[in-house]
């Protein structure tokens, strides 16, 4: 005989059965209709929409283009940051994915490769929108454009100017810096040094890496264990041994703690600027080159590109042309920070004045060098992985550098069958 | 005697404190970072207690995002897996126990080897498939993979809960004149009330947690979970670790409730039937 127990509980799981299927028949979704009344709504899908300092003054200029015509209406994709690229391929692999998409290099490169992305060659006239050569040189695959710069985020040093009066200008005042500023709960650096972070540990190695001469392939085959790659990897721990980061903190963590007095100094790009304000804005900090004896240095370079499987491109071109009209141009840099966009713009007198720093980040837009492996793009992620694995084992003392590296050349080179 | 049995009282009552303190702890450790300011979180001091001045943050974080469609979304998801998960998992399952039929070995090595692949792995043929089929971008859709995911481990705890169930009882049901059916749901199923409700809150959790296959269905924000939703608070330069807490214990309390809600069947189904009457 089942129990009053087993009644009720079996009366509330068919309760609960039917209303669910009830309101999930109701709430099933479908794509969103995407032409309404002659608007055609195209969706755009950016990282930068999530962040809390950045995001609304995107969402702001989408709502303007929005309401500067009837035509087309642009949908902000949600997609959250943690997971963007690897979502974003799948959906395109799969033949649906939002129209326009912001994306980081590795993804533009594997995305395009892969035939995802629609060429912009006969859209595009690089001359007549005067496009800055430097980061635009990349948005080229196997020879056709696939993209135009949304962002050039170039890397330099943060520092707190109450901490540290005079940042450093060599590798060697940068370590002693470091040094002398760590005291108790306060850091003279940090960066990113746990595999959970793979990304953000690739980001911070590359200026090592390039500030020290070295390169991660020439372009046709991977030099990852060259000596100067190699040498840029060990002055990168050195700074670990030297027990001058916070270590296992997060990215997000140490980025409050610089906010918050507590870390000297940070290698990081210019789209954090905004952040840093937000966190702190009587935060007295300041940017310089970063103090390497190389002056080429990682640039997160972010490619505008549209779906291939796109059904509105030339909606979607629509607003991209608009972003990258002058005035667009401008309101686009002042709300991404101290970042270059796809033109040169002019930084006003009042914003220099503000922040003198900002003219550091825009002469770097020349020597910033996106975070990519030259010549195997769309194989970076893969590369990446086998690189940060090898180099956090090496950190964590397990072998040397050297050895790391050869260990990375050798599964890199079966990976891309060099 | 006596103060061995007060011993084993005051042992007994430290264990319980520190299981519960273990399970606790890390709630109240959320609501605690929630509430801590930027200064407090670096100040170098840990703060044990939490500072109710910033309580509003709890507000602002509802009314920031859509939480509470996150929420409700969740919820749809999570109790329609359950539901789907234990209408095709209880037949699944006794079919496994009671009857022989060919291939029945194949179905239980495929239902263990769907275990070893991971979301990731599945995520990318499932897209194909649902687009085909135009059940992208809708929870219907996120309710069947999700129960796909989950139904093997369901089908598996329920078919060693049938099978701790004795054959004698199947067949002085059926000399009465039940069909298979009959015995299943009327003389089987309550009988295995615990191992069902234990098999809803691991289909229910699975489907509350699951992310995956939400952030890659789901485009459209109005139909996104509240996994998916608690993300989008992680930015490229910016996080704010005292929001993405709020946020986080506001996702896990209804899961807490609904397990309490569900225990109790565990614990009674257990009891149930233990006396005799």
């Amino acid at each position: 005989m089942p129990s009053r127990h087993s009644r009720r509980m079996l009366a509330t799981a068919a309760v609960l059965a039917v209303s669910a299927a009830t309101i999930a028949g109701c709430s099933s979704g479908g794509s969103p209709d995407s032409t309404d009344g002659g608007t055609v709504t195209v969706t755009f899908a950016a990282s930068t929409l999530g962040d809390p300092g950045r995001g609304p003054g995107l969402q702001a200029m989408i709502d303007k283009f929005n309401a500067s015509q009837d035509g087309v209406k642009i949908e902000a994709a949600s997609v959250p940051y943690p997971t963007f690229g690897q979502t974003v391929l799948t959906q395109l692999g799969g033949g649906e994915g939002p129209d326009i998409i912001r994306f980081d290099m590795p993804e533009f490169e594997a995305a395009a490769s892969a035939g995802l992305l629609e060429p912009l060659d006969d859209r595009v006239d690089a001359e007549k929108l005067n496009l800055q050569p430097g980061p635009d040189k990349y948005m080229t695959v196997d020879g056709s454009r696939y993209g135009v710069i949304f962002e050039d985020a170039n890397y330099g040093l943060f520092y707190n100017a109450d901490l540290i009066p005079n940042p450093p200008t060599t590798f060697d005042e940068f370590v002693d810096i470091a040094k002398s500023t760590t005291n108790g709960d306060v850091y003279g650096l940090a960066f990113r040094q746990t595999q959970a972070e793979e990304a953000g540990v690739w980001q911070d190695i590359f200026n090592y890496v390039y500030g020290f001469g070295g390169e991660w392939s020439d372009g046709e085959k991977l030099t990852l264990n060259s000596p100067d790659v190699v040498k840029g990897l060990e002055a990168y721990q050195q700074m670990y041994d030297a027990n001058v980061i916070p270590k296992g903190a997060d990215a997000a963590t140490f980025r409050k703690m610089f906010a918050q007095n507590k870390v000297g100094m940070e290698l990081n790009n210019g789209g954090y600027v905004v952040a840093t304000k937000n966190a702190n804005p009587d935060l007295n900090f300041s940017v310089v080159r970063i103090p390497f004896p190389v002056k080429k240095q990682g640039a997160l370079i972010a490619p505008m590109v549209i779906n291939a499987n796109s059904e509105h491109k030339d909606a979607a071109m629509t607003f991209i042309d608009w972003m990258l009209e002058p005035e667009q141009q401008v309101e686009l840099q002042g709300v991404l920070g101290a970042s270059s966009v796809a033109t040169p713009t002019e930084r006003s007198a009042e914003s220099l004045a503000e922040a003198p720093y900002l003219s550091v980040f825009d002469e770097l837009t020349d020597s910033g060098v996106p975070q990519i492996v030259l010549g195997f793009g769309a194989q970076t992620p893969d590369i990446r992985k086998i690189v940060v694995t090898e180099v956090l084992a090496a950190l964590q003392g397990q072998q040397d550098m050297q050895t790391a590296m050869d260990k990375a050349q050798e599964q890199a080179e079966a990976l891309v069958g060099g | 005697m006596k103060t061995r049995a007060r011993f084993g009282v005051t042992f007994r009552v430290i264990a319980v404190l520190i299981l519960l303190g273990i399970v606790v702890f890390p709630l109240y450790w959320m609501f605690v970072t929630a509430l801590t300011s930027d200064e407090q979180l670096f100040s170098g001091t840990t703060q044990f207690l939490p500072d109710f001045s910033q309580i509003g943050i709890f507000a602002e974080a509802l009314a920031q995002g859509d939480v509470l469609r996150w929420l409700l979304n969740s919820f749809i998801i999570a109790t329609g897996t359950m539901a789907v998960t234990l209408a095709l998992g209880i037949p699944l399952a006794y079919a496994l126990s009671r009857f022989s039929f060919g291939g029945k070995v194949v179905v239980g090595i495929a239902l263990l080897f769907t275990q070893m692949l991971p979301e990731a792995l599945l995520v990318v043929p499932l897209f194909a498939i649902f687009r085909e089929t135009g059940l992208l971008n809708s929870i219907p859709g996120l309710i069947l993979a999700d129960s796909a995911f989950v139904l093997p481990v369901v089908a598996l705890i329920l078919k060693g809960a049938f099978d701790g169930v004795p054959r004698e009882v199947d067949e002085a049901a059926r000399m009465d004149g039940a069909r298979p059916g009959s015995v299943l749901l009327r003389i089987l199923v309550p009988l295995i009330t615990p191992s069902i409700a234990a098999a809803a809150v691991i289909a229910f959790f699975t489907a509350w947690n699951e992310y995956v296959f939400a952030v890659t269905f789901i485009y459209d924000k109005s139909l996104q979970p509240a996994s998916v939703g608690v993300a989008g608070y992680i930015g490229e330069q910016d996080t704010s670790i005292q929001t993405i807490m709020a946020v986080a214990l506001i996702f896990t309390l209804p899961a807490v409730a609904f397990y309490l809600f569900a225990q109790k069947y565990v614990i009674g189904g257990m009891t149930a039937g233990a006396v005799k009457g």
